[in-house]
């Protein structure tokens, strides 16, 4: 690869990226986006696509710019409400939940919001740097991702979730096993037939998972509260950039976790048909493998902040790099922001580089630019948004639950939408106070209907024959660390009885990478 | 507890069950177009029923939180405070949408439960389904469930 022509190629895009057009739209399209990001229910995704008709007045690059940085901000404000209130915003931010919220109610919003946006930053900033160096070669490995591959990895992040919860791993599985159940609820992919809906017209549009994540986490959590009758006061939260500095100084220790992250996290996003939220578990599951106080992630580890926000964003980077240079979209939202492409007159693939070097490189530059500029927008507002714990529980528990019912109804626009967050809330709250964990639920229900296909096609192509994922390498790999992965919680209970009850300090780290 | 959890297993087992039954009324095996449809759906209800099962047996053989109550005393009343209105305000969706619905739910918690001044219950509750207004009907343009009393009040039908 030519260096020097990359280097020069850089800086014109970022001339390009720094126009005062550009460079507005981009913040009006940052601002936009954390919005949407804060919003329930009102995702990315569609954020994306009810911003696609204004793009149709403006020029390829600036349209491209707006819509991209829609979606940085909307990455950024996914965190917010995950942390202050346990709704997700966005579902990559729901594993942001599992360690941001306990900061929070131990009355450190400030130091999760810090090191959501940080971490997300740096994820960020790192991938795009991998972007603009090794875009072509890093789109040629991601197409000998195959089905079976791509099931392998998906494995990974079953057996990563399910040995997440240091309770019992029986029940993990059967929450995982519930969770992919509701993903095939609808219309199968394959076949056109309606499966699982017992009848039901309504639910062959399938079951959401932002409404039984609303439900079981947002509504959950308040039932949860009401019932130890605790918080009628707002919480007492220190309120200052103080909280940013402090958090800063964490962060050489999490050294390898971003890294990792970052790694894991552009992989997953460039790898067609995943993004943002499978890579943000995946990072969750294995920082947490990894880490020396990996037993202790759950209960308001920085460390359970970074991993999922680092690769978060990584993969929304990532996840643009085929989208450009193969026209495969990484993502659902790099699937609504190539729809654009094809509005806007231009060809994604190999050519649009020679051929649209000013869109393409004003894209890349803008990248750059608008993580620094959305960093720094987010970052002063942590004192603001830290500031809404402080709001007493009697008028924060009404207002989550309408929040909560309209991200709801958002989704669909259905009324049985609502039914169905209100039985899950209910549901939730029964799983939580009996020991059965959440989060393999919602990552199940999010990544079931990647598997299952994932699943079908690789079984099409083996003829049958399961064999098909031990034989090819790279999925052989993964297998084998899904299983190292999934066994070691088993392991980890059968130790601790040999012990004689006695919890080993330390979670074991020589997971299956 | 012991009772709760054991009903509640129980509870999960039969749902394993519907669920497996549910599934084998797809086809199950291999089709013409690789595994049926119901094939997956089908394992894992088969899946979701051993692990429920697993969890029955398990919670049985211990004695686990015998005698302790399932809630702490008073907590049932304070749960329901909270959800049957937000029960009430899906239930009425349809004549009071979610902006009045809303209104009501929160004007009635904050006021009741919280026992916070008039004033700042008034500002909360009218101010808060007011901004959602605003932002979601004309900004997002998102259409939420406005009700027929809105709807009257807005476009007069």
């Amino acid at each position: 690869m030519d260096l020097a022509r990359t280097l020069h190629d850089l800086l014109y895009g970022l001339g390009v990226a720094a126009s005062p057009e550009n460079l507005m739209v981009a913040v009006v399209g940052l601002l936009l986006g954390t919005a949407i990001g804060v919003l329930p229910g009102l995702g990315g995704t569609n954020g994306v696509a009810l911003l696609l008709p204004l793009t149709f007045h403006l020029r390829p690059t600036a349209a491209i710019i707006l819509l991209a940085s829609v979606y940085w901000g909307a990455i950024f404000g996914g965190a917010i409400t995950s942390i202050l209130f346990r709704i997700p915003g966005e579902p990559w931010s729901v594993a942001t939940m599992f360690d941001g919220y306990p900061l929070a109610k131990q009355g450190k919003p400030g130091v999760a919001l810090t090191a959501a946006f940080t971490s997300s930053f740096i994820g960020a900033f790192v991938s795009i740097v991998l972007f603009t160096f090794f875009a072509p070669p890093l789109a040629e490995l991601a197409l000998k991702f195959g089905p079976p591959e791509n099931f392998a990895v998906l494995l990974l992040a079953f057996a990563t979730i399910a040995g997440l919860e240091s309770g019992d791993p029986v029940k993990a599985v059967l929450m995982t096993f519930l969770g992919l159940l509701l993903a095939t609820v609808g219309f199968d992919i394959v076949s056109g037939s309606p499966r699982m809906t017992f009848g039901s017209v309504a639910l062959q549009s399938g079951v959401n998972f932002v409404i039984i994540a609303i439900g079981v986490f947002g509504l959950g959590e308040i039932l949860l509260t009401v019932e130890e009758a605790l918080r009628i006061e707002g919480l007492r939260a220190r309120l200052s950039f103080r909280d940013v500095w402090e958090t800063w100084k964490l962060f050489p220790r999490y050294v390898w976790t971003i890294v990792r992250s970052t790694l894991l996290g552009f992989w997953i996003g460039v790898l067609p048909g995943t993004g943002a939220t499978p890579a943000s578990f995946m990072s969750y599951g294995i920082a947490r493998q990894f880490s020396p106080r990996g037993s202790k992630f759950g209960t308001g580890e920085v460390e359970g902040v970074v991993a999922p926000e680092t690769a978060a964003h990584a993969a929304g980077i990532g996840a643009l790099l085929p989208m450009v240079t193969l026209g495969i979209p990484g993502s659902p939202t790099a699937a609504v922001m190539l729809a654009g492409f094809f509005i806007w007159g231009l060809n994604p693939g190999p050519l649009l580089f020679q051929e649209n070097r000013e869109f393409v490189w004003g894209l890349i530059g803008s990248m750059y630019l608008t993580n620094v500029i959305g960093v720094l927008i987010v970052l002063t507002l942590v004192p603001v948004f830290a500031a809404i714990v402080r709001i007493p529980f009697a008028i924060l528990a009404p207002l989550i639950t309408i929040l909560c019912s309209i991200g709801a109804y958002a989704v669909n626009n259905q009324v049985l939408d609502l039914w169905i967050m209100l039985g899950s809330g209910l549901a939730g709250y029964l799983f939580k106070k009996l020991g059965y964990p959440l989060a393999p639920l919602v990552v199940a229900l999010v990544l079931g209907d990647m598997t299952e296909q994932a699943f079908r096609q690789s079984l099409i192509m083996g003829q049958g024959s399961p064999a098909i994922f031990f034989t090819r390498p790279i999925a052989a790999f993964f297998v084998a660390a899904s299983v190292v992965v999934f066994l070691l919680p088993f392991a980890r209970n059968v130790l601790r009885r040999a012990r004689g009850g006695a919890i080993p300090a330390e979670a074991p780290g020589a997971a299956g990478s | 507890m012991r009772k709760a959890a054991l009903a509640f297993a129980g509870l999960l087992v039969l749902a394993g069950i519907v669920f497996m039954r549910e599934a084998s009324g797809l086809p199950t095996g291999w089709t013409a177009s690789g595994p049926g449809p119901g094939f997956f759906p089908f394992w894992l209800a088969t899946g979701f029923t051993l692990a429920a099962l697993a969890v029955l047996v398990r919670t049985w053989s211990s004695n686990h939180g015998q005698g302790e109550p399932f809630l702490p005393g008073g907590a049932w009343k304070r749960i329901l405070v909270v959800f049957l209105p937000m029960v009430g305000v899906v239930a009425f969706l349809h004549y009071l949408g979610i902006y009045l619905g809303g209104l009501l739910y929160l004007l009635g918690y904050t006021r009741l439960v919280g026992r916070h001044p008039w004033p700042l219950v008034l500002a909360v509750s009218v101010g808060v389904p007011l901004v959602l207004f605003f932002v979601f009907e004309r900004w997002f343009l998102m259409p939420m469930p406005k009700g027929l009393l809105l709807e009257w009040l807005l476009y007069g039908r």
